[in-house]
This record gives structure tokens, sequence and C-alpha cells, in this order.
């Protein structure tokens, strides 16, 4: 990444206090919403090459290294060109305000950054050193600006390469449809001149409002083209048959990758009351960057290895590392890799794009696409692969082709297959490509037809309540037309185009925490509702679907959607006879047989059974005192956790049954009794994992929410897991 | 950097995120029972075809227990498989020797391999039946009892199997194999008893999938037992079934019985385990029905690479538990309750709350809301980031879901149209812009779904994902002649059937690295010879068919490269280019030529003609390493190594063209 220098140059004049245009914030705060948030730009990158200045003029004090000189009266240089930090942005802003003078001259400011981003940027040597060079003018166009030598300045601006931005308050700005009226003659003349000045630099001249709302479109961060393979693109085997076969030399870029937002990392609270200590560090840009003051430590890892031994009390014990080999699974066993033979289990695969042949375009289903997609182009110095290339690429457009091709982009890669799409753009042609899946990525379960029925004795059935009426199909076809947004958008000439293009379209969750860092950062607010522009996808435009409200009733009335009415809760007393595919009533077989006493063995099954057929709430009772005992008795008895599952999953079937029969109470003495045994060790030491799991699984105090007999806040139930260290832990973790 | 490494492994991991409950609620148990009774250890009478069934349906069934353990190892790593062997002479149970009947606790059940991850030595024991039975050993195991086993005991074992092996597994399957239809005949007590037992199953929550086999003389019937037995959940929707299977023991469809039941199978194989259930699909604004998710695209990897303890009696794996501490002089261990999550922003750390950190995720509760619809042709195929999902509607909230989804299905179809979407899968994910595309039924040869229909959520990039290649120097287009050449090649080399047909490409990399897993966990031998590569090209079929067409395209292509390069660079033949100084104004020169200043032009550029020469008054070594790397990366060669390495890579080059 290049360097970058970019020096601000703002306008601080007496002028910039007050408010202009209807707006109830000073000319100056509405200014620095587009400064400031450019700098927040550079601060969330915080990239050491990085340099940020900041030149203010018509301020009270003059305070630069060209002197007080009349024409650099009234200039401060505010802030070197450096990294920029928090601790600077924070101390920046308490000096930006309005001063009470008017004097000062906005070219000369100019100047003063010129001459701060010369020193910066010229090499040891004297010749000016790679970098980006930018100033941005931000004024409200009302001091006096001196019109000598602009041409000399111009001519120097070129010279180094600056890249010039001007943004007036309140500037007309006709090509973005803004007009002051009443417009001072003074800002009229320094609008000519800043305008002339500008072009004539090359540079960017425009007015704050524009700045300010194109601030509001997400910044799409830019990458560099970044190269997947180089080599050759072949067809046939170049080394057997040269004559016969095709080689191409190719470049291949990536051409999409999902953006993710910033990765937060993990901190600790500072030990040891070093909270004040403020440290400092050298940047490698020979920068020293003193660092705000921080109370946080970063987080380290450190690993420790255990196995299972069933002959140790815990049921595991440490290891060492050095005891330790790679190993992969082979189902669950363990198959040792020696470090000499590390690479055994790999193909060792040699790097190589070739075509495996070609199929149309319309055998291929856009929803097989595994992922990212990659761009292959030719090799830009090579004129006889360019045609080449050029011929196949024309070619599978003008067939209407995909081509399969296998690709291992480096020696001892994983091969993959893509698919290779025709790409014809007035500047280039190119191949698109797209992984496609290998036999062992598809998973097709089978799913019943969508356009018939077939009935228990395998005929097809046309019509039944889940295929769609004649009328249901011909009011979903009306309502699908109407809602069309092939042509709804509008292109830049107001001409209408496609509606939701990629282009427009960012990603909510990457902007929303760039936002909220910033935010949080500058302004220490509360988190907000995401931005306009990152939910304007979320529904469909209000105005289709007000055109189309007729459609769209016609369609709801043809559909006839009933919502499930919420599922009534308690079993007893309705029970729903479950009966296998013949119909059979298994109850009548079971009734007489039925256990009276449920088995540790067939526990599940039989406290089913016995509620089923419960006529009491004692009934109830006793079969929930039966399961608790044995639960109980697996957990005492299990060694190390093997019989865990298994009283969980019993704890879950009491715990679900007793949601369904309304017995909120049964469940919370149990499972309240149960904490008490396994604070006291009464099922056995350390049995701390088998509450997390319980914790995990949810399998706590039936709550009010969950159903309002239970006399459980679900704050109570939440409370009830915490109290969780009083068990007795295990002697290591102490 | 470990930091990272975890927040990408979190990141590929996306997908996969579902709290814990639901991931129990992912894993499957299988339990095959495998009847072995005289019938079933019958081979088909012998017939002249070489397709022909040989196996009797016993060791068909073995025979495909055994590869779908061996495939499962591969696809569902974590998922348990057993086998159970029953009305066998000799009886077996977990941790018993076997047994005759008497003292064993299920007679003539024989638990072949217990309900667990698949070990290795679980697929030796599979496989010396199925050596035996090749090489026509007998084995003794597969030895019918002599008396009829009692189903209600086969399904009480299979029923403690899952409730110790398995017991909170979401998806406990018992498939059970067999031709008997009717295996108590009149005896009511035993009838009943395995009905009961049945039930209990059924409360416990396995649900059996029966694969019944006939006989060419004997059909077999569900209705005298089985109807009996089997439950299946109403909010499956009975009446929306697929017809059920049947196998004939001589095989069917042109099949042998073994590729059925593997067809069969697989295709139940992977529980039918949705994603995500009772997601509201919004079609437009208050009408809504439910819908289902499933994961009917899933890239395989190799299971993880861990460590494992040497020093004991046999390799186990050792478990990493992370300390988490604090950096600085004293290395004080930390709680997770102690650690927050802070932005780094201008130097400085801007820390967030929990509930600040779950709001800035929250873009509200799970939702398909489609926004509109587009020609499914401005769909283009770079915009692609990720697989996509299959939907499917359910009944579970709203009832017609179904038929609105169909009517929906229906029109997309019909007039290539596609739904977009903001879509929120589950709680908290972040949403995405997804267009909506019909998929329709598609069926292979032997008349097997293998493209279900329904709707496909097709993840569309936003602004920020996408990426270029930079500037790039004026284009150069091929002329009609040589595209046209190009035609007849493309033409000739269409792939079977004009598809991409996965199921014919096996993932080599995968493949290799469990078969070598395999061999070294069973310490077989490794096989001479490359490893099988079937994405490899099949470059002499390629020459033999197109071999003369290439040629006809390479002649032409010569011919138009020297014009162009006399058009554009002059001189008689395009070789005396000066082409250091491109005086082409709107070709923007590559950034590589920078570097080449001091010398006249970078090797890169100078014709293979001109090269030859250059390696013939041994100038190679006047050049920089760094335009020989470049030379050989053009060429598609490996560019590492020492300066004589790399001279004598390009003079072999030189030699050989």
């Amino acid at each position: 990444m290049s360097k970058e220098a970019t020096v601000y140059v703002l306008d601080l004049g007496s002028t910039m206090g007050d408010c202009h245009s209807g707006r109830v914030e000073t000319d100056l705060e509405y200014a620095m919403r587009y400064v400031y948030d450019k700098m927040a730009d550079s601060l969330a990158v915080g990239r050491v090459g990085l340099n940020t200045g900041v030149v203010a003029f018509r301020t009270d004090e003059t305070d630069n290294p060209l002197g007080d000189d009349e024409g650099y009266a009234n200039i401060s240089v505010l802030q070197q060109l450096v990294p920029m930090t928090m601790a600077q942005f924070n101390d920046l802003r308490t000096k930006i305000t309005p001063s009470e003078t008017e004097g000062g001259d906005a070219i000369s400011a100019i100047i003063v950054a010129m001459d701060m981003i010369e020193k910066k940027t010229t090499l040891k040597t004297g010749k000016p050193g790679k970098w980006a060079r930018k100033i941005i003018l931000m004024t409200d166009g009302q001091g006096s600006i001196e019109d000598d030598h602009l041409e000399d300045i111009v001519t120097r601006i070129k010279e180094m390469g600056v890249e010039l931005t001007v943004l007036g308050v309140d500037f007309d700005d006709l090509e973005f449809g803004f007009k002051e009226e009443d417009k001072s003659s003074v800002k009229k003349e320094n609008e000519a001149l800043l305008r002339k000045f500008t072009e004539d630099c090359d540079g960017l001249y425009g007015t704050a409002l524009q700045a300010i709302k194109d601030l509001a479109i997400p910044k799409v961060k830019e990458f560099r083209p970044y190269s997947m393979y180089t080599g050759r693109l072949c067809l046939g085997n170049p080394e057997t048959n040269p004559d016969e076969s095709i080689y191409i030399n190719v470049k291949r870029f990536s051409q999409t990758k999902i953006a993710r937002p910033v990765a937060a990392k993990s901190y600790v609270m500072r030990s040891g009351g070093e909270a004040s200590t403020q440290s400092s560090y050298t940047l490698p840009g020979d920068v020293e960057m003193t660092d705000a003051p921080t109370e946080f430590s970063a987080v380290k890892q450190g690993r420790s290895y255990t196995i299972k031994d069933p002959s140790d009390a815990l049921g595991k014990r440490d290891v060492d590392f050095e005891d330790l080999a790679r190993g992969y699974e082979y189902g669950r066993t363990a198959v040792h890799i020696s470090q000499s033979e590390e690479n055994v289990t790999s193909l060792n695969a040699l790097r190589d794009f070739s075509i495996l042949g070609f199929i149309p375009i319309d055998k291929y289903e856009k929803y097989f696409t595994m992922g990212e997609s990659c761009m292959t182009i030719a090799q830009t110095v090579d004129d006889k692969s360019r045609l080449a290339f050029s011929s196949l690429v024309h070619a599978l457009y003008e067939l209407e082709s995909y081509a399969i091709a296998r690709i291992v982009v480096k020696d001892m890669k994983d091969p993959r297959i893509v698919l290779l799409a025709p790409y014809i753009e007035n500047h280039m042609e190119g191949l698109i490509d797209v992984p496609l899946p290998f036999a062992e990525d598809v998973r097709m379960f089978r799913f019943p037809p969508l356009d018939r029925v077939i009935s228990a004795s395998g005929t097809a059935l046309e019509k039944h309540r889940y295929l769609p009426s004649n009328n249901l199909d011909s009011a979903m076809s009306d309502y699908v037309d109407s809602m069309d947004l092939s042509t709804f958008g509008m292109d830049d000439e107001g001409n209408p185009a496609e509606y939701m293009e990629v282009d427009d379209t960012f990603s909510p969750i990457v902007h929303r925490i760039n936002q909220a860092i910033r935010q949080k950062a500058i302004y220490d607010g509360d988190i907000s509702e995401p931005a306009e522009i990152l939910t304007k996808w979320s529904e469909p435009p209000t105005e289709l679907v007000t055109i189309n409200a007729s459609k769209l009733e016609s369609l709801i009335a043809a559909a006839d959607v009933k919502k499930v009415p919420p599922k009534v809760k308690g079993k007893r007393n309705r029970r729903e006879i479950i009966t296998p595919l013949s119909g059979l009533d298994v109850d009548a077989l079971l009734k007489g047989n039925k256990p009276k006493k449920i088995s540790k063995e067939n526990a599940i099954a039989e406290f089913k059974q016995i509620l089923e057929d419960a006529e009491s709430d004692n009934a109830v009772l006793n079969a929930v005192n039966q399961m608790s005992d044995i639960i109980r008795d697996l957990i005492k008895g299990s060694t190390g956790d093997s019989d865990f599952d298994r009283a969980q999953e019993n704890i879950k079937v009491l715990r679900e049954e007793m949601v369904d029969y309304e017995f909120p109470g049964y469940y919370n003495n149990f499972f309240k009794d149960l904490r008490k045994r396994l604070m006291k060790g009464e099922l056995g030491g350390r049995r701390q994992e088998f509450w997390v799991n319980l914790k995990k699984a949810r399998l706590g105090l039936i709550d009010n929410t969950a159903l309002p007999t239970s006399d459980v806040s679900p704050e109570e139930a939440t409370e009830f897991w915490l109290l969780s260290t009083e068990l007795p832990t295990r002697g290591r973790e102490n | 950097m470990a930091d990272n490494d975890h927040y990408k492994k979190e990141e590929d991991e996306d997908e996969e995120e579902l709290d814990d409950s639901n991931y129990i609620a992912q894993k499957d148990a299988v339990l095959f029972a495998i009847d072995i009774s005289k019938t079933m250890l019958t081979p088909p009478p012998p017939s002249d075809d070489k397709k022909a069934e040989k196996d009797s349906p016993a060791i068909a069934a073995i025979k495909c227990a055994y590869q779908i353990m061996q495939q499962r190892i591969i696809s569902s790593p974590k998922d348990m498989m057993g086998v159970l062997l029953f009305g066998t002479e000799q009886s077996k149970f977990q941790d018993e020797d076997s047994s005759s009947r008497g003292s064993a606790t299920y007679p003539h059940c024989y638990l072949l391999s217990d309900v667990d991850i698949p070990a290795a030595k679980d697929v030796e024991t599979l496989r010396e039946i199925v050596r035996n039975a090749d090489e026509g050993n007998k084995e003794e195991l597969l030895e019918p009892a002599k008396e009829p086993v009692s189903m209600s005991n086969v399904l009480f074992c299979a029923n403690q199997i899952f409730t110790t092996r398995a017991p909170n597994f979401g998806s406990r399957r018992l498939f059970i194999i067999t031709d008997k239809d009717d295996p108590h005949g009149a005896d009511k007590t035993l009838r009943n008893q395995a009905t009961v037992r049945a039930k209990d199953l059924y409360d416990l929550g396995v649900v059996i999938e029966l694969f019944p086999i006939s006989h060419s003389d004997h059909e077999f019937d569900r209705s005298k037992f089985y109807d009996d037995i089997i439950y299946r959940d109403p909010a499956d929707g009975v009446d929306f079934a697929i017809a059920p299977p049947n196998f004939k023991a001589q095989g069917d469809n042109g099949l042998s019985l073994l590729s059925n039941l593997i067809a069969e199978i697989n295709s139940k194989e992977v529980a039918k385990r949705s994603i995500f259930s009772h997601l509201p699909f919004e079609i437009g604004p208050n009408l809504k029905i439910s819908v289902k998710g499933y994961n009917l695209l899933q890239k395989q990897a190799p299971a993880r690479k861990g460590y494992v303890y040497e020093k004991g009696e046999e390799f186990v794996w050792a478990e990493s538990n992370t300390t988490k501490f604090e950096e600085g002089p004293v290395a004080r261990e930390v709680g997770k309750v102690d650690i927050k999550k802070a932005y780094t922003f201008g130097g400085k750390q801007i820390e967030f709350t929990l509930e600040e950190q779950k709001a800035l995720k929250n873009f509200g509760p799970p939702v398909l809301r489609i926004i509109g619809f587009k020609p499914q042709s401005l769909l283009k195929i770079e915009h692609s980031v990720k697989k996509s999902t299959f939907i499917y509607p359910s009944e579970e909230d709203y009832i017609g879901s179904t038929r609105v989804f169909a009517a929906l299905w229906k029109k997309l179809v019909k007039s290539k149209v596609m739904g977009v979407a903001w879509y929120i899968g589950r709680a908290n994910a972040s949403p995405l812009l997804v267009a909506i595309l019909p998929s329709e039924e598609r069926f292979d040869d032997n008349n097997v779904q293998v493209v279900p229909a329904g709707l496909w959520l097709y993840p569309l990039p936003f602004a920020d994902d996408i990426r270029g290649v930079g500037t790039l120097p004026k284009k150069i287009t091929a002329s009609n002649e040589l595209t046209q050449l190009m035609w007849k090649v493309v033409q000739q080399l269409q792939l079977p059937g004009g598809v991409y047909n996965p199921s014919k490409f096996p993932n080599p990399s995968l493949q290799w690295h469990y078969k070598i897993l395999q061999i070294m966990a069973l310490h077989d031998e490794v096989p001479e010879g490359d490893p099988e590569d079937k994405t490899k090209p099949k470059n002499k079929q390629i020459h033999k068919r197109a071999g003369s067409l290439i040629n006809d395209w390479k002649k032409k292509l010569d011919e138009e490269v020297l014009q162009f390069q006399k058009e554009r660079y002059g001189g008689i033949d395009g070789t005396d280019l000066k082409r250091g100084s491109d005086g082409n104004d709107d070709d923007e020169p590559p950034k590589k030529r920078i570097k080449a200043e001091k010398n006249e032009e970078v090797l890169t550029d100078i014709s293979s003609g001109d090269l030859k020469k250059m390696v013939q008054r041994g100038e190679l070594k006047k050049r920089l390493v760094g335009e020989m790397r470049d030379w050989l990366k053009v060429k598609g060669l490996t560019a590492t190594g020492k300066k004589e390495v790399l001279i004598d890579r390009i003079e072999q080059w030189v030699e050989e063209h």
C-alpha cells in the first residue's frame, strides 16, 4: 500500500460560526461533518503510512513555518503530517472552533500545506518519494483571497502531483443542483476564483452539501487485484501432443470475495492498578506515537492437553505435549502420523488449469455454484496468448457454452472443478469461473414433487390441498409479473433501469459495525439504528407495492393461508391416539400390560406410557418420582461422564412432558433437589461438567414464560444457574 | 495471528454456527439390522447375464453396510453407525462374548459392531465377512438360527443399543433389511410383544426404516406385519410421502440388489436434517407462509487433524484445553467474564458491552422477504459468493404454505423469473440479499430423483464483495475465422450428456486422504502407482476427437499473431520489434516495464527466436533473476530456485520449443 499525505486546510474565520441556509448548526460544524468523517476513515484504517495534517486559516493566532509575514498571517498549523490517533483527533476537536477574526488567506494556507507535504514526502536524495498527496480545502468563501501568482502555484501543485479538493459551504453547484440566493459579492468572486484555480489544478471543486450527502453512501473498501493463479490454461496435453493441444498463458484474479466485518479483539482490564500509565511506542514510520492511556491488556492463549483415562477419578489426566503426535481421524480411530510422513495423505497434485470439456449454457443450473468467483484473462504481455484466449472466449460466447475445467492453483494444493463462462465487455475479455461441487459435496435428499401429490397407493393426484388451484396460479402469475424490478430503477440519465443492482447494495453488517465503532469513538454515543441505506433493501419498494395492491389482495384471497393457532398446551385429557401405519390400536394391546414401575433400561418409553394413562395428579407425581430416582441413579453411578448423556436425555424428556402436561412444579421441585444434591456431592464428586451440560441444553427451571402456571420468573430461572460455582469443584481448577 | 486464524475459522463455520441444543439435534445414529435367514442367505439362481445378481440378499446387505460405513466416515464423521445381525445361531450383545442361546440377553441377535462413530476395526470386521463371501469361504457367523427369532427381542435389543450408545442423538434410525414379511405368522403373543416393543421405540424417538426384499416367487407384503410396527410423524405429512421402496433379491432396473440398496440408503443416509425451520417467507406484505431450509450442498473436507497420545496401549486423542491469560509481566489467568471485546480505532480500544454487540448484529427476527422479481437472465454468473440453500414448504406455521409455494415455484419455472429477497436465516444472522431460483425435478438413468423440485436461496454479493482485475491494456480480439475454428473444437468436446454431473467427479484429495488413512488404520499395504484422480482431463480422447481441429486452429493462430505483430510493431515478420517502447498510447504499459528501464527489453517480451539466440550466445546470465522468474511464471513453469537453476530451466524450455 502506498503512503499517503493528506492536509486539511480549514477555514476557521468568525463567519464560520454563523448559521445559514436554514441550518441550526454553524457553518463550521456543518463543514466539519465531512472533514471529521474523512479523518475517521483514516483512524479506522489505522495504517502507519496514512499521514494527516491540518492547517487552519483565519485563526486568531499565527503559527506556521512560513512566518508571520502579511501573506501568512492568521494561519496556524494545527497538526503536523503524522498518522492520526484518537488522542490527536480529540485534541484537534478542541482547537477547531470559529475565531474572532476575518483575516487569513486561503491560498497562502494551501501553500503552507504544500510546504508540509513537500517536507514529508521528499526523499533524502532530494527526489520526491512515492506518495499520494492530497489537499482538501474547506471554506465558506467569506474571507478575502489574494489572486497574485496563482499560475505559479498551479504549476507547483501539478508538479508535485497534489490532488486538490475544494469544498465550499453553500457554494453554487449547478451540476449538483445547488444555488445560494442572496450571495454576497465577496463570496461570488471567491467562488469564481477558487473554481478556476481548482480546475487549473485538475482538482475537484464542489459544494459542501454534496460532499456531506455522499457521506451517507457507505465506502466500499478497495482491494488490489489479487491473483489466484498464473500459468497455462490447457486443452489437451502440450507435453505429449504439442500440435494438438491448446495452451494459453493466463492470469486469474479474485472476482468476488465476501467482505467481513472488522473483528473485535479480546482484552481484559489491566490488573495491578496501572490503569493510568501511559504507554508509548515507536512506529516503524519513525514517528513517535503516543497511545491513549489504556486500561486494557491483550489476552493470550495457552494450551494444555488431557486424555481420557477411566482409571483416574476425573476420568481424564494431563499429558505432556512432547508425548503427542499429529493424528487424523478415521472414524473414531486415531491414525497417528509421524513427522516424516506428514504429507502422506495429501494428493500431491501439480499446478494445473485444464479444460475437461464443454456444456451448453442452458444445461447449467446456477444453484450448483459453490462459492466465490474468479476472472481469468490472458497474460497482458503475450500477444499470442491474448489472441488465442480471445478466440476461446468468443467461441464460448457465440456457441452459448461453458467450459468445465480442473484447477490446481499451486503445486500440492487440492484440485477443484470450476465452470468457465465467457465474459465480454467493451474494455476486456475474460473467463469467469465459479467452483462446482464434487460428488461428496452433493447430498440430495428426496422431496415430493410440487406439481402433483402421490397418494399412499402410489397414484399421482393433480388436485389436492397442497396443490395450487388455477385461480391461485393465475393470481400468483399476475402478482409476480406486477412486482418486476428489471425496469423499476433509474439510471444516471433518468431512464428505466434495473432496481437493486449489486453496486447499490452494501453489506449491512460490515458497515453497521464500522458506523458504530466510529460513532462510539468520536461521540461516545449509544448504538443507533442502522443507517437507512443499509436497510433500504429489506422491504419491497413502497411505490410498487401501492400500485399493485389489488394484485396482492387477489393473491391473498386465492392463497387462503391460515396461521396455525398456537399449540394448545396440556396433553392431559386430550390424548391424541398415535397409531402405526396400519392404524392398529397399540394402546388397546398395552392395556393391562402397561408397566406399573419404570425400569431404568426402558425409562423413557415407560415413563411416557404411564403418563398417557395417568388418571390423577398423584399418578403423574408417582411417575415423576420414579423417573427422578432413575436419573439420580444414573448420575451417581456414572464413571466420569459415561452416563451423563443418558441422564440428560431422561431429564429432557421429564421436562418436556411436564411442560406438556402442565406440571411445572413437579419438574422444578425435581430440578431444585437435583441441584442441592449435586452441590452436596451426593451424586458423586465432580459433577460440575454435568451441570454445565444441562445449562447448555437449556434444561433449567420451567419459568412462567414457558408455562404461566409456573411460579418461577425467567430471572429466577437464569439466576438458578449462576449459583453453580458452589458445586464441588474439580481439584485442578482451584 | 492466532486471533486472526480463530476468526477466520469462525467465519468459515458461519453456517454451522448453531446453538448447542440444535447441534445435538443434528447428530444422527443408524443401526443396520440385517436378517440372517435361510432365504436371505440363498443366492439368486445362476444367470448368463453378467450384470445379474450373484450375492445373496444377506451378503448384499452386509456389503451395503460396509460401503455405507466407509462413506459415512468421510461424509459425516460425527455420526454413529452400528450393525446388528438377527436370526443368527450365535448371539452377542455389548461387552458379551459370543455365545449360543441360553445365556444370551438377546438370543439370535448378533451385534456385529455397536452403534458408535465407526472405528477402523468395525470396517475391518465387515470387510472380513465380505471377503469371505467373495472368496466363497464359509462364514460361521452367517448361520441361521434353528428356531424363529423373536422380533420383540430384536426391537428391544435395538432400543437398548440406542438408549446406551446414542441417548441424546436427535436422529436415531433403525434400518431393517429383511425378506420376511410375516415373521410371526399366527402367533399372536409374539406379534403383540413386537408391536409393543415397536411402540417403545417410537416413544424413545427411534424411527424404523424398512428395506423389504422380495423374491421372484414372493412379493413382500408390508401390511402383514410391518405396518403395525412402523410409525410416521404426522407432521411429516403422511399423504405427501414418496412411494415406499421395494427390492428384488435378483436385482432390479438392470442393477444389482446391492446397487439398489445403496442408492436407496444413500437417499436416506443423511437424515433429512433441516438447517432451519419455521422460517417466515413473506411473498408480499401480509402474505406469509412457512418454509424449511436444507443444506443440499456442503463442501466436504477431511476431518480435523489433532494430536494423539502415543504412550498408551493404543493411540488416543488428546483433548486440548485453552486457558486465557493477560498479556504482560504477570500472566494472570483470566476467566470468560473478564474478557471484553474491543475494536481498535485510531490506536484506541473501543469497547462494546455484550448487549451492544448483540444489538449490532441484530437486524430483526429471521425472515425471507421478497422485494420483487427479475428475469433469471439478470443473474450474472460472476455474482456468486457462496453456495445456495434449498427451501421447501412446511405447513407447521401456516396452513396452505405448500400450495402457495407450489404456485410461486410454477410461475418462476414457467416465466424464467427469479425472486430477490432480504434474508435473515436465523436469529442474529447477518442479513443477505438472495436470488430465489426454482429447480425442476430431475432423475438419473435409474429414475432416482437427483434434484428435487423446490426453491434455492442464492446469496447475492454486495458492492463490498466485488473485486477486480485492475486496469488492463486495450483488448485484442481474435478474428472471426480464428473464433470459428475454435467453435469446432468446442462443439467436438462436449461433456457426456452436455452436463456437468457431480457424481462422476469424486474429490480426489478427499478420497486419497481417506484411502491412506484407512490403509494406515487397517495396517494394509500402500498401493503402487498414482492416486486415482477422476478430475483429470481425458487427454487421449481430447486429442483423438479434436486433435486435428486444434491443429487447424493453431496454424491460423500463428498466422494471425504474425499479422497482428506486423501491424502493431512494424517489421516484415514482426520479429524485429521494439516492444520496450511500445508506441501505442492507449495501450497502458504493464507495470513490470518500469523495472526494465535499464535494459532494452524484459525477457517476457522477447520472441522465442531471439531468446534462442540469446541462449546460444550465453547471454542469459546477464539477465536479472526477477525477469527470469517473470518469464518462467508466464510460461507456467516453476519460478523458484537459484539463478543457475532458473537459467537451466529456461534453456531447457528453449531446447524443447
